[in-house]
């Protein structure tokens, strides 16, 4: 039962961890002052994964119906779409 | 009710409902605004890019860390109580509180470095973004911090258990909420050019 409890908190930690990694990976390419699509959708797909991070793990939606899950992805697809592409409009 | 929502169907959001009716609102009024951004920035690809120039990309990335902690530490809090350990959560969301609060005071520098140089939201379309986005979001950080004072305080008088937890659910899902949104505004509004 505590060893359960413990690697739990464990693997909470370990979101946290890949949270801070790539939140400096985000921080780190701003400062580089890098720009362009590639860098645009290696940005997004970045805060793609950290948003589903802390829905489905943070959140806990992991354990809940898959519609639930399936409207935090569907929000970040919708809107991270449309960001792309207006972004993707202002490079031509 | 809560006792048998809590632990029996796994299937249900955590915490009340109600909540999420509100958490998906909020993002969907984010949602609306990130997007209006973007299709703003594409009429005015330079200003939006030099204005951006001005942030202090810095502050941003430290509260990013500093709301993802704090939304670990709530995780902690809710993952004490399931184990009927008031103390326990109680401290482990008095952090997620005072992290808030490291968040809130990093953003009233970036707010008076702004107000400073005479940075209003009618500077330009950039600004007017930028103000009322970080703002809105700015004062969901504070209504999460009265949410997760009242919670600290009921649990410091053991007010919940191992069989009655939905408060504190309740309130740790609308801290996520205030950092998921955060995780998508920073590198909206900060970053990416």
């Amino acid at each position: 039962m505590n060893n359960t409890k413990a690697l739990s908190n464990l693997f909470f930690t370990v979101i946290l961890l890949v949270l801070a990694v790539l939140t400096i990976m985000t921080f780190s390419l701003g400062e580089a002052g890098m720009a362009g699509k590639g860098v645009m959708l290696t940005l997004l797909a970045i805060t793609m994964i950290k948003s589903q991070l802390v829905a489905n793990y943070f959140m806990g939606l992991r354990r809940t119906k898959f519609l639930w899950r399936a409207i935090m992805f569907g929000y970040f697809a919708i809107v991270g779409g449309l960001i792309a592409v207006a972004y993707l409009m202002g490079l031509k | 009710m809560n006792e048998h929502s809590n632990t029996i169907n796994q299937d249900d959001l955590p915490g009340d409902f109600a909540i999420w009716i509100f958490i998906f609102a909020e993002m969907l009024a984010f949602g609306v605004l990130f997007v209006a951004y973007a299709f703003t920035r594409a009429q005015n690809i330079e200003l939006f890019n030099a204005s951006q120039l001005t942030l202090n990309r810095t502050s941003g990335a430290i509260n990013t860390l500093v709301l993802i902690t704090s939304s670990y530490f709530a995780v902690r809090g809710v993952e004490a109580i399931k184990r009927g350990l008031n103390q326990q959560c109680a401290h482990w969301l008095t952090g997620a509180f005072l992290l808030g609060g490291v968040f809130v005071g990093i953003k009233m520098v970036e707010f008076q470095s702004k107000f400073a140089a005479d940075i209003t939201m009618s500077t330009n379309n950039f600004y007017m973004f930028y103000l009322s986005l970080t703002f809105f979001h700015f004062m969901h950080v504070l209504m999460g911090m009265v949410i997760l004072a009242v919670i600290i305080m009921k649990a410091r008088r053991g007010g919940y258990s191992a069989h009655d937890y939905v408060g504190v659910e309740t309130g740790a899902s609308f801290w996520h909420m205030v950092d998921f949104l955060w995780i998508i505004l920073f590198p909206l509004v900060y970053i990416i050019r």
